[in-house]
């Protein structure tokens, strides 16, 4: 498993205060193979995404968002090696369902969310993506590497955030949408302003 | 270093030269005469609630290990090897009997006291050559607990944090202590912003002024109902003791009221009644103010909200948040941010207090984010000439000739200590101003220095952190060491 459980194999979705409602569709076997296409389909899923989130099409990236989302981004800490857990107990930078993600969205559509006004220069890379079945026939894990570069005003220096995630993809009428996501950010120390971003 | 004395009479009138905010002369001279000898907040006793365990906190460059130690005793000790100087704890938190140097093996138990030394007799030939019995890491020259909250500082005679605090705590209490079991600490959610340390806790200590315009979107969007203009006015700003802060004014009815008003269900509203003195209920219940946001000379804050969190409901959640603006330079700031709630609340009610707390403040908070792009933007300006010109007017709620706009509340009005004004002010933030105006210009003494294995020293002080004399605060002087001019 690419996040990390706890000793009694909980995940961190589980684990997180405000996942409660969130499914808990697990990874069945190995990655599948790059020509599958389960995988294509993922991949182009999180292509198209990191264009959106570029953009900050966030109207078109709601749509994409499954009811039950859980969208959880907890806050890692240094522990000693074989202390059994890296993140923090209990506390998060995000832990979000549709409503709480939907006013964020909601916040940035008005003339008065001066984080983004002038908006950053963003670009979203996203790599080493892969894909499980699990065994639900509609859903699918994926997990990817992603590199946040941020930018603002004209020579302030740039903003990166480098972060694993692992997501449950369902598939639905109309596509995939995403129905939960864990953002495994690499530092404990955030080297940016503010998370008025999404990764 | 440069002289400062113009520097620190114009702040003294309430004209701040604007480049304070962004100065590597003005920064040198914080770190040494402001962080060199302040009361600073490093943890929460309930961050290390069982024996061994520990969180690693930094006072600007020192890094302290403040850990609960084999007899439930909190030490706050210099995170620095007796040997060569590594750092003996390299992790962020933990549970530990005992930390080990990985240089040359050096161990300390919990408390500091040094337990391992290898080859003691046959590398300094024993205690002849290095005194190991009493020798400790380094613990921090004072140290002090209240409501549960750790504060160290580097000067040995600090005066006890209790009366630093002064009439502070009767507003601590708010955020702290709405039962006897006080408040349970989550995080911190820890990030870095290209600010000057002084304009958060300047915010937060009393700018009712910028809630309005700042933070319009979360009104819009629905999350606040609070902060709009003529609302933000008719609150209050109060300085006591060391800190100050800003209220809400609360619609009329009864104590009880008012506070299911900002969210509060029963059972906790029965245990404050327990809990808090008549003046501190008469705050709420007679005059009608809850407390928001706040600042602790020089660098600690508190914030109190109640936004709504749910989809189909009008109803709203308070949280509580306790945060520290770090310092790392003249332009940046680590913002360390904590979440608060009761220990005797309902988990259902933690549980949406947090929710409150991730979706307004923190890292990914949404009233956060407005804040932080003002103050990056603030400080950038401030670093270059032109902003030497400037000497910024912090006198707002006073004329030309000292007299008040407003005047303070009357006895019959408030029932809270200090000093307190309805409406937009800037008091509070010439009391931050004027303390840092007074460290700045006074010299330090001297630091004492231990002579590590030629020196004896006593075992270091303990907080007398019993979790069952919560509500007491203690202030312990350094060990003793021996004065040792350069």
């Amino acid at each position: 498993m690419s996040v990390e459980a706890d000793r009694n194999g909980k995940t961190l979705s589980e684990q997180s205060v405000l996942g409660g409602h969130a499914p808990r569709t697990q990874r069945t076997g190995e990655s599948l193979p790059f020509d599958d296409r389960l995988h294509l389909d993922a991949h182009r899923w999180l292509v198209d995404e990191a264009y959106l989130l570029d953009a900050q099409d966030y109207d078109a990236w709601m749509a994409r968002i499954a009811e039950d989302v859980h969208y959880l981004m907890p806050v890692r800490v240094t522990t000693a090696l074989g202390a059994g857990y890296s993140t923090s107990p209990g506390m998060a930078h995000l832990d979000e369902n549709k409503y709480s993600l939907s006013r964020r969205v909601a916040r940035f559509a008005t003339e008065h969310a001066w984080t983004e006004d002038p908006p950053s220069r963003l670009r979203h890379y996203v790599t080493n993506v892969r894909t499980f079945r699990t065994d639900k026939q509609d859903e699918i894990i994926v997990d990817s590497a992603v590199l946040l570069f941020r930018s603002r005003g004209d020579v302030r220096e740039a903003a990166t955030v480098s972060a694993g995630r692992e997501d449950l993809l369902r598939r639905t009428g109309t596509g995939w949408a995403l129905a939960r996501r864990t953002i495994m950010v690499d530092e404990s120390v955030i080297r940016m302003q503010n998370l008025a971003i999404f990764l | 270093m440069t002289d400062q004395t113009s520097v620190i009479q114009d702040v003294q009138r309430g004209m701040i030269p604007a480049h304070i905010y962004n100065d590597k002369d003005i920064f040198e001279l914080e770190k040494e005469r402001l962080f060199g000898r302040s009361w600073l907040f490093v943890a929460h006793e309930s961050e290390v609630p069982e024996a061994g365990d520990y969180v690693v906190r930094r006072v600007l460059e020192d890094s302290f290990i403040i850990s609960r130690d084999e007899k439930g005793e909190i030490r706050a000790l210099f995170n620095m090897c007796l040997h060569r100087g590594m750092q003996v704890c390299r992790a962020e938190m933990g549970n530990a009997s005992h930390f080990r140097c990985p240089y040359h093996g050096w161990s300390y138990r919990n408390d500091g006291r040094i337990v391992g030394l290898p080859f003691h007799q046959e590398a300094y030939g024993g205690e002849e050559g290095f005194k190991k019995k009493g020798q400790t890491l380094l613990p921090a020259p004072s140290l002090g607990v209240y409501n549960g909250l750790i504060f160290i500082s580097l000067d040995p005679d600090a005066e006890p944090l209790e009366d630093f605090l002064g009439e502070f705590k009767f507003y601590m209490d708010y955020y702290t202590k709405q039962s006897a079991d006080g408040i349970e600490l989550r995080g911190p959610q820890r990030w870095r912003v290209k600010a000057n340390w002084k304009i958060g806790a300047e915010n937060f200590a009393g700018d009712m002024y910028h809630t309005p315009q700042t933070h319009t979107s979360v009104v819009e969007i629905g999350l606040f109902r609070e902060p709009k203009a003529e609302k933000r006015k008719d609150g209050t700003t109060y300085w006591a003791g060391s800190g100050g802060g800003t209220t809400y004014k609360l619609p009329e009815g009864t104590l009880e009221e008012r506070l299911r008003y900002v969210g509060y269900p029963d059972d906790m509203i029965e245990r404050m009644k327990e809990q808090w003195s008549q003046e501190q209920l008469d705050v709420v219940g007679k005059d009608g103010f809850m407390v928001s946001a706040a600042s602790v000379f020089p660098n600690m804050s508190f914030v109190h909200n109640w936004p709504r969190v749910e989809e189909d409901s009008d109803e709203v959640l308070p949280f509580i948040s306790i945060r520290q603006w770090q310092p790392i330079s003249e332009d940046e700031t680590e913002i360390v941010s904590w979440f608060a709630v009761d220990k005797n609340a309902s988990e259902e009610f933690k549980a949406l207090s947090y929710k409150a707390y991730l979706m307004c403040f923190g890292s990914g908070g949404m009233f956060e984010q407005d804040d932080v792009e003002n103050w990056v933007s603030l400080t950038s300006t401030a670093g270059g000439p032109m902003a030497r010109r400037l000497l910024l007017n912090s006198r707002m709620g006073m004329l030309e000739n000292g007299q008040n706009v407003v005047e303070p509340l009357s006895a019959e009005e408030y029932s809270g200590p200090g000093s307190t004004r309805v409406g937009y002010s800037e008091y509070n933030q010439r009391e931050l101003l004027l303390r840092w105006a007074d460290h700045l210009e006074r010299p330090m003494e001297k630091a004492a220095q231990l002579r590590v294995g030629t020196d004896p020293i006593q075992p270091p002080p303990a907080a007398g952190a019993d979790p069952s004399r919560a509500a007491g605060s203690t202030a312990i002087a350094a060990a003793q060491i021996t004065s040792q001019e350069a």
